[in-house]
């Protein structure tokens, strides 16, 4: 005779009923045939085979009907938006650039904005955006400067040295730059001015951070850090 | 213990690796098979349902959202062919989950086999549960045979578990009630 199966189910049952309940445990349950399980094995490899369609959905990130349906809204709206900009526009030229101008102004705007937050991580973000354009901004160059020579954070001063490296030869920059190094005080901020003069200077700013050297206007471990560096390059 | 929960690989299978279903139907089909037989008392018909049953799931992997069981959806599912199958099987077009000639006009093969072998409170058990309608009839088996709480239960009844509940005890009055009208007296304990 069968095993009866016992049902965990909760129930609130008279005898009889308990009865039947039990009986019902008796039923005997029928099984699948053997060849059962390789049909749907077979149907399930077929079903599972990828169409080409399937294939540039998966590439394309789109997975269901509604993603296709959104991304052919998006082109037809990209579509009549561009052609309504095309066809709409007897100046384009002039608008084109007072967009480009609205643009750049908006970015620099957040790249000073960044450099100026009180959090480091939105400070070091400024100062990788403000890197691509520091050479040709002095204000943006300037915020830099103040970060690479006046952050509390290493990593954020490290950075905008790193940074400032393209705008160090610049007149302007370099001017700011020595004249910084003539006023500072701090031996870390002399630090920071040092290393970016060694790194980036130009021939007549490394001659100008000797002299402040010989005229003992920099830590004394800064002196010799000069020394030793421009020997070095000499050498 | 199962090492991989069933919803872990229905995930897998949403996520596109079809060949996950596999381990799910060798964990289920025998399940559904003996539920859709319950419903429908056709065995190659069932085995052919077993197999829509599981390809649905692989089409609807999507849609499972875990909020209950596999095995509830996988029943709710399962439910859904058997009801499919009986409205195709009823010419009048009623619903045939309310249809008491329907079900109890389905015969049961199994009862021949059963007496052979000497179960005779089975068979009659068996009789008055072929005379009951073929909602009540669902309501037992599942009950009975697939899932061990209301919520499940629910689930695959596309119902609240409190509902679920109800319905399993009215469904057992009946039962009652249909094997006493039957036979005369109340199944021995």
């Amino acid at each position: 005779m069968a095993e009866k199966k016992v049902s965990k189910l909760a129930l609130e049952l008279d005898d009889s009923g308990k009865a039947l309940w039990d009986a019902l445990g008796g039923v005997e349950q029928e099984e699948p045939s053997p060849g059962l399980r390789r049909s749907f094995h077979a149907k399930l490899e077929h079903a599972s085979r990828r169409s080409w369609l399937d294939n540039l959905r998966d590439f394309l990130g789109l997975r269901s009907n509604t993603g296709w349906l959104t991304s052919a809204a998006c082109l037809l709206v990209g579509l009549v938006i561009g052609q309504v900009s095309f066809v709409g526009s007897g100046d384009d030229g002039a608008r084109l650039a007072a967009l480009e101008e609205s643009i750049t102004a908006l970015n620099r705007r957040l790249i000073l904005d960044r450099l100026d937050d009180t959090t480091p991580s939105t400070r070091l973000r400024g100062v990788m955006d403000a890197a691509s354009v520091a050479a040709g901004d002095a204000e943006i160059a300037s915020a830099l400067l103040v970060r690479a020579t006046q952050d509390r954070v290493p990593s954020v001063r490290s950075a905008a040295i790193d940074a400032l490296a393209s705008s160090t030869k610049a007149p302007a920059i370099g001017e700011q730059i020595m004249s910084l190094l003539e006023q500072a005080e701090s031996p870390i901020v002399q630090f920071a001015l040092v290393d970016l003069v060694l790194r980036y200077g130009n021939a007549a700013q490394i001659d100008q951070l000797v002299n402040l050297a010989e005229q003992d206007r920099l830590h004394p471990d800064l002196q010799r850090h000069v020394y030793a560096s421009v020997k070095g390059d000499t050498a | 213990m199962k090492a991989v929960t069933d919803e872990q690989l229905i995930q897998w299978v949403a996520d596109g690796d079809p060949s996950c279903l596999a381990a799910l139907f060798d964990r289920h089909h025998h399940a559904v098979y003996h539920y859709l037989l319950q419903m429908l008392k056709e065995q190659a018909l069932c085995e052919d349902l077993v197999q829509d049953v599981f390809l649905k799931v692989l089409r609807k992997a999507q849609h499972f959202r875990g909020e209950g069981s596999f095995k509830g959806w996988l029943f709710n599912i399962a439910r859904n062919v058997a009801l499919d199958e009986l409205r195709k099987a009823n010419r009048q077009g009623t619903d045939p989950l309310d249809d008491c000639e329907t079900a109890s006009a389905l015969t049961d093969h199994r009862s021949a086999e059963q007496e052979a072998a000497g179960k005779q409170k089975v068979k009659l058990v068996l009789q008055a549960m072929a005379k009951l309608p073929a909602a009540v009839q669902e309501v037992i088996w599942l009950g009975r045979f697939e899932f061990d709480s209301y919520e499940e239960l629910g689930q695959a009844l596309n119902c609240n578990a409190g509902t679920a509940r109800v319905r399993m005890h009215r469904a057992m009055d009946l039962l009652k009630s249909t094997y006493i009208s039957m036979h005369g007296v109340p199944v021995d304990g």
